[in-house]
């Protein structure tokens, strides 16, 4: 790749000066052709050296046929080896010729075979693209294609790079170029202060690529330059350790979130209504086996609504499990009032049969439930990763804990239900149908674990045993957040979350879980009722 | 007064006898024991192996069973519980009397009822790749051992992802730290990797918090030098792990994952678009292809009557089993267990892979390991193949306390612990 | 509710009665397993006598639930980890009597730590090489770590579900800690491939037989010492602690002494059972440890009949009994009736299954005592 790499930046700057030399290129037409048709023959290793003739060639024509490859869609036909850019099609792969765009009709799979790629070949492929893009129009290519190439960091983009540079509009894009440029030439034998003027520029990226690349020179240079390298690792690391810190806050803040949607439905069941409902659990997975409904017929008949398949899934959710919620109170709890203890033994059966059901159902392996795009991937807020996932998860439990509190606090139906809980003879005597009530209390908490079922698929398995690997958890926080009080809930989860992120880097995963359990332990001895104890005559039934 | 002793004595009678009922049936059946759980927290990964095994004694019957009389398997669910995993294979064994049990998932299952099995000296055929430093009579090991898994996908990394710097990630329990043990000496031995291009983590099983975790392993792999990670993390912690790798950004590219537990059943859980490049090391991908491989995936498809259902290793591992075990009876002429394991040493039959394998003396078997890397389709592409098949090595040269050990179940040495500087066979045999 | 009546009246018949089946159940059992040759139909296999074995220990174990729920109100969720505490202290036994027949031949150090690489045997291993020891070691050790958490949490007066669940934190927190391989209990494994205890091999039929005995006496003793206790006047007050414990400490006593004194015994009965378990079960494993197990033996008790000691030991044996009957005739929906069980139990005999026969022979004796012959009746 290297050798070619000069002439093809100069004949790319070129086209770029005079658009009417541009021409000239078609008569290699033949030649590219032939090139993409060698991808059809030989490993991996031969692959990585067409990759590079087709890079070499710098005719941004290839690139299509580069990015079919990594995206694993380039195919070739098993008679005549003739490589074509595939999509699925009805009735095998819809063709399209690489170097026009043409449609090329339709064959079936038997007759076509893949061309594979590794990861090395991933790597090369990212690589030529992005040397092959740096000139790009849309700045967002532009963008990525100056990241890939601060990431490859191949020498011989030097020229490019500064060429690049000179002609970047964009100040971002051009930071970016900069600091590319900047790692190349760490890897050049530049002059020393060019180096250590380089290191500059990467200490003011600052991130952990960063790093790399200055620690990487630091292990290869001598004199000044180490010492410079070595200061600037240290500059960065430091700097990176400040922002750790505040990553690890997110971290314990999203586990908090985690926490809390997995908890407040049962802040309800238990904490409000006093039903130690070892069933919750299991509402929780019903919703997210609900969003998995939801997508597979999505999936099947309206694929265009995926991406709002989980806005979708939280209402039905809500009124699945809230509906299951409620059959059980009136089936079963309904006839345990009084008798909490008993409540334990009786949705503990019933979490066996219901977790039973769901593997009879849906069989006992995983669930796949996809991701919509506004909840994957992640973006840089300074050195903070923050995943959307996550982030859309800790929005949603504030929502979900703070609709729940003016349900509660605001609508009649809230007043009743807290006027049950409170005093039930009093309030039937008043003229509330405490019946109804309890169910739809129970209803109401059942709702939200499934609601919280939904969020949880995004980020766990989806399986029958979902429910169970967070009924402990849930209990903590609320005995530990106070039963009967949302406010503690919210506070417990979030402080249980911190807390365990912040053991985690030291006494390790396991270690850190049991030490979170051994200090809740400790602090119900402190406060026998939780960290918001409910006050008044409640406390002594 | 009277009313409570007689009705407790009807209820032991009662009890005696539906706990003997099963004694006095006729023996015109070869009867196959299946353990597997089905419900708890293996159900996930165990159930399947049920049903493949169900389907592979519904083919032999339809061939005409082994010996001329049907077989008849019994299923039993020992429901993820290790005390009950002995007490079901004693149950199989001395009241159901069957003539050979397939089944275990987890090491902790195959150790609770390896003692049944050889007290009552019948055989277990045990699918999964497991952490080695084991060899029973009365077992056979059918999944990979590490040097048929773990070692050839380090080797792969270093050779073909030119990868200088490790993460061993695992789930606390003894398969990953038998294996990280096994792979830290051979790194640091035979690849002359330095202890500190080396990190080792555990967590818990079914851990679903990897935020920190994955952000380690990033810090780790920023450290100028071409990093990997290897996972022994375990089935259900895989999912929640590569969703956090995902949004986190690692790509195949920068930070390769190659996995030792994670197979198409666990992938079919999964959005793999992500995945893409990641890799696992097994002796089955669904992929192979090959013509017993497409029947085999044909047959189960319509047996589960399922069609989205995939194929997997420990699946194989049970085809290669069972069809082993009808070939040695068959040598042997009845299934009776002490002929059967005399007369399986040496059997060799088609894997799905388009090769053979043979049992070894060592009751370990013979397998060729495939690296494959993960598509958007959940299915694995083969990248690399061992040149020939591996056999199994029950005792790890890579751990001081079994470099010197052997096994040999072959007469007249017959012995799974054989240490050959001391020229005794060291535990039960001597 | 249990009442006085019944600890004056006939409830000593009754526990005549259910020492005296222990002793049969235990002496035909053994006789025809040992007795009998293995073709005859008389045979009882040593299947069936590895699960009364076991059937027994869960017998004595859900009795220490009884003890501390039924008849002082403290419902435990954490009664596992004593009861897996007992079996790991007898499994380490085990495990050093295995000596040079591990698999490496090493005559110190388990398996486990062989190949873990392991130097030398960790501080708390020492010692379980001695029966003594161990035995002491199986009492002491769930007592010490009921007496500290009981300590801290009556006198704190942390009561009802707040307790219930700190109990689960604890067994969770246990069961966690066990799961890590560097605390030197095996990890995941745990404990296994016993070889022989007390000098017997654990796999002869006689040492099954013994097991066997000497768990069916130990649940004697365990009753007797409950009965005892309940019938005293010490547990008069305990009741009273269970039903109003406000107004039993306002009387005067300290109610978290009592809870104390019998959260500590019941917890040693615990450790017991387990020590008994293991050996008959032949492993021992963090997930004896999981809250799932302490909600299930709560459960035997309610099935049985919360309060009434011998429901308590009806309860364990039923359930498991149904469920070693289920996972081998109904694999795939054994959950579906165990769980259905569970529910109707609870909905239609609130009080267990002695609750019910309790109920029902109140109504026969109402019946007779209206009518002309009444008799003296003994209450049950």
């Amino acid at each position: 790749m290297a050798r070619y790499l000069h002439s093809f930046v100069l004949f790319l700057a070129l086209i770029w000066l005079i658009p009417g030399l541009a021409a000239p290129a078609h008569a290699a037409d033949d030649d590219l052709r032939a090139k993409i048709d060698a991808l059809a023959s030989g490993g991996f290793s031969q692959t990585a050296k067409q990759i590079q003739d087709l890079a070499a060639t710098g005719d941004d024509r290839v690139v299509p046929a580069l990015q079919a490859l990594l995206a694993g869609k380039l195919y070739f036909k098993k008679a005549g080896k003739q490589v074509f850019i595939t999509e699925k099609a009805s009735g095998g792969y819809a063709l399209t010729d690489p170097l026009t765009g043409e449609s090329a009709g339709t064959l079936a799979r038997g007759a076509l075979k893949k061309i594979r790629v590794n990861n090395r070949l991933r790597r090369e492929l990212k690589a030529a693209l992005g040397n092959l893009t740096l000139l790009s129009k849309v700045t967002a290519v532009r963008l990525k294609a100056a990241e890939a190439v601060f990431k490859s960091q191949d020498p011989d983009t030097l020229e490019a790079l500064v060429s690049a540079i000179s002609k970047e509009t964009d100040d971002g894009v051009k930071k970016v170029l900069e600091q590319a440029h900047a790692a190349v030439l760490l890897k050049t034998d530049a002059a020393e202060a060019d180096k250590i003027a380089a290191l500059a520029v990467i200490e003011d990226r600052g991130d952990r690529d960063a790093l790399s690349v200055v620690i990487a020179t630091a292990a290869q240079a001598e004199g000044a330059l180490k010492a410079a390298a070595e200061k600037t690792a240290t500059s960065i690391r430091q700097n990176l350790e400040l922002w750790g810190a505040a990553q690890n806050i997110w971290y314990g803040l999203s586990l908090g979130s985690v926490l809390l949607l997995a908890a407040i439905g049962l802040a309800i069941t238990f904490g409000v209504m006093g039903v130690i409902n070892m069933a919750h659990g299991e509402m929780v997975m019903i919703g997210a086996y609900v969003t998995f409904m939801v997508q597979e017929v999505i999936r099947t008949s309206m694929p265009g609504l995926f991406e709002y398949s989980l806005l979708i899934s939280v209402p039905l959710a809500f009124l699945v499990a809230g509906a299951i919620g409620m059959a059980v109170e009136r089936c079963i709890i309904r006839f345990l009032y009084g008798r909490p203890l008993e409540t334990l033994l009786a949705t503990w059966g019933l979490s066996l049969a219901l977790q039973q059901a769901v593997r009879t159902i849906f069989g006992p392996s995983n669930r796949e439930v996809g991701t919509p795009d506004y909840m994957s991937g992640a973006f840089e807020l300074g050195h903070l990763t923050i995943t959307y996932n996550r982030l859309w998860i800790i929005v949603f439990s504030l929502v979900v804990l703070f609709a729940l509190m003016a349900v509660l606090k605001k609508t009649p139906l809230g007043l009743q239900m807290r006027a049950v809980t409170q005093n039930r003879r009093m309030a039937g005597a008043m003229g509330i149908r405490t019946n109804w009530v309890d169910a739809v209390t129970f209803g109401l908490g059942s709702g939200i674990a499934g609601i919280a079922g939904v969020a949880l698929s995004q980020i766990d398995n989806v399986s029958p045993n979902l429910g169970q690997s967070y009924i402990i958890d849930s209990f903590m926080v609320v005995v530990f957040g106070g039963v009967g009080n949302l406010w503690g809930t919210l506070v417990g989860a979030m402080t249980l979350g911190v807390a365990n992120k912040f053991l985690e880097p030291y006494a390790g995963a396991v270690l850190g879980k049991v030490l979170v359990l051994v200090f809740i332990i400790l602090f119900i001895q402190k406060r026998p009722r939780g960290l918001f104890a409910l006050k008044g005559r409640a406390i002594e039934s | 007064m009277k009313t409570y002793f007689r009705g407790a004595v009807a209820a032991i009678a009662v009890t005696a006898a539906v706990m003997t009922s099963n004694v006095v049936q006729a023996a015109d059946t070869i009867k196959v024991g299946i353990l597997h759980s089905l419900s708890g927290t293996m159900a996930i990964s165990e159930t399947t192996l049920k049903d493949v095994m169900l389907m592979l004694i519904e083919e032999q019957n339809k061939k005409g069973g082994v010996l001329g009389k049907k077989l008849e398997p019994v299923v039993v669910d020992p429901a993820s519980n290790w005390p009950l995993f002995a007490e079901k294979a004693r149950e199989l064994i001395e009241v159901k009397k069957v003539d050979v049990v397939f089944g275990c998932w987890t090491s902790v299952s195959r150790k609770s009822v390896l003692p049944v099995f050889e007290e009552l000296n019948s055989i277990l055929f045990y699918p999964v790749q497991y952490e080695g430093e084991e060899s029973q009579k009365n077992v056979f090991y059918t999944g990979a051992a590490p040097n048929q898994q773990a070692i050839p996908a380090v080797d792969y990394l270093a050779e073909a992802e030119g990868v200088k710097r490790w993460v061993l990630a695992g789930t606390d329990y003894v398969y990953p730290r038998t294996t990280n043990k096994i792979l830290e000496t051979y790194l640091k031995e035979q690849l002359g990797v330095a202890a500190d291009d080396i990190m080792i983590n555990y967590t818990p099983f079914g851990h679903s918090d990897w935020q920190t975790i994955v952000a380690d392993i990033k810090k780790f792999g920023s450290a100028g030098k071409k990093t990997a990670v290897v996972s022994t993390i375990n089935g259900d912690a895989n999912v929640p792990f590569y969703k956090e790798l995902a949004n986190q950004g690692i790509k195949a590219e920068d930070i390769p994952v190659v996995a030792f537990s994670v197979g198409e059943e666990e992938l079919a859980g999964l959005d793999t678009g992500p995945l893409v490049g990641h890799l696992a090391a097994w002796n089955y991908f669904m992929s192979a292809d090959t013509p017993e491989n497409a029947d085999f995936i044909k047959k189960w498809k319509s047996f589960i009557k399922n069609d989205k259902r995939v194929t997997n290793d420990p699946m194989e591992a049970h085809y290669i089993g069972f069809n082993m075990w009808v070939k040695a009876a068959e040598i042997a002429g009845t299934t009776e267990a002490d002929a059967v394991i005399d007369a399986i040493t040496g059997v060799t039959v088609p894997n799905l892979t388009g090769g053979y394998s043979a049992m070894m003396p060592n009751h370990h078997i013979t397998k060729p390991v495939l690296i494959g890397e993960i598509q958007a389709n959940g299915q694995f592409e083969t990248v690399s193949e061992t040149p020939g098949l591996v056999p199994g090595d029950a005792w790890s040269d890579f751990l001081p306390g079994s470099k010197d050990l052997i096994s040999d179940w072959r007469k007249p040495l017959a012995c799974g612990n054989f240490n050959v500087k001391t020229g005794k066979c060291s535990g039960k045999g001597s | 509710m249990m009442t006085m009546k019944f600890i004056q009246g006939g409830f000593d018949r009754r526990a005549v009665v259910f020492l005296g089946l222990l002793f049969l159940i235990a002496a035909v059992v053994s006789f025809l397993n040992l007795a009998m040759e293995p073709g005859s139909t008389f045979h009882v296999s040593s299947y069936t006598v590895a699960l009364i074995g076991k059937y027994l220990c869960y017998a004595l174990l859900a009795l220490s639930v009884d003890l501390v729920w039924g008849f002082c109100g403290v419902l435990s969720l954490g009664h596992a980890a004593f009861f897996a505490l007992g079996g790991y202290a007898m499994g380490m036994y085990l495990m050093r009597q295995i000596g040079t027949r591990g698999v490496y031949g090493d005559p110190v150090l388990p398996d486990f730590m062989v190949f873990l690489n392991w130097k030398e045997l960790p501080w708390f291993w020492y010692g379980f090489d001695q029966f003594w020891f161990a035995a002491l070691m199986v009492l002491a050790v769930p007592g010490v770590l009921a007496f500290v958490f009981g300590w801290f949490a009556f006198r704190s007066r942390v009561t009802g579900v707040y307790l219930s669940i700190i109990t689960q934190a604890l067994t969770f927190a246990l069961m966690l800690a066990f799961f890590r391989n560097d605390m030197g209990f095996g990890g995941n494994n745990g404990l296994t491939d016993f070889k022989d205890i007390l000098g017997f091999d654990v796999q002869a039929d006689s040492t099954r037989v013994g097991l066997l005995i000497a768990s069916a006496v130990a649940l004697a003793i365990g009753f007797i010492i409950c009965k005892a206790l309940v019938n005293s006047k010490f547990g008069k007050v305990l009741i009273a602690v269970r039903d109003a414990e406000s107004r039993t400490r306002f009387l005067g006593y300290r109610p978290e002494n009592y809870k104390l004194l019998v959260w500590t015994l019941s917890a040693m009965m615990a450790g017991v059972a387990g020590a008994l378990y293991v050996p008959q079960v032949g492993i021992i494993n963090p997930s004896e440890f999981t809250p799932a197990n302490s909600i299930e033996a709560v459960i035997w008790v309610a099935v049985g009949g919360r309060g009434t000691l011998v429901g308590a030991t009806i309860g364990a044996v039923l359930v498991n009994f149904g469920k070693t009957l289920f996972t081998g005739i109904l694999p795939e929906f054994w959950l579906f009736a165990l769980g259905g069980l569970f529910i109707a139990v609870t909905l239609f005999l609130p009080k267990g299954i002695m609750g019910a026969i309790d109920g029902y022979m109140a109504k026969r004796k109402a019946a007779k005592d209206s009518g002309p012959e009444a008799q003296p009746q003994e209450g049950d």
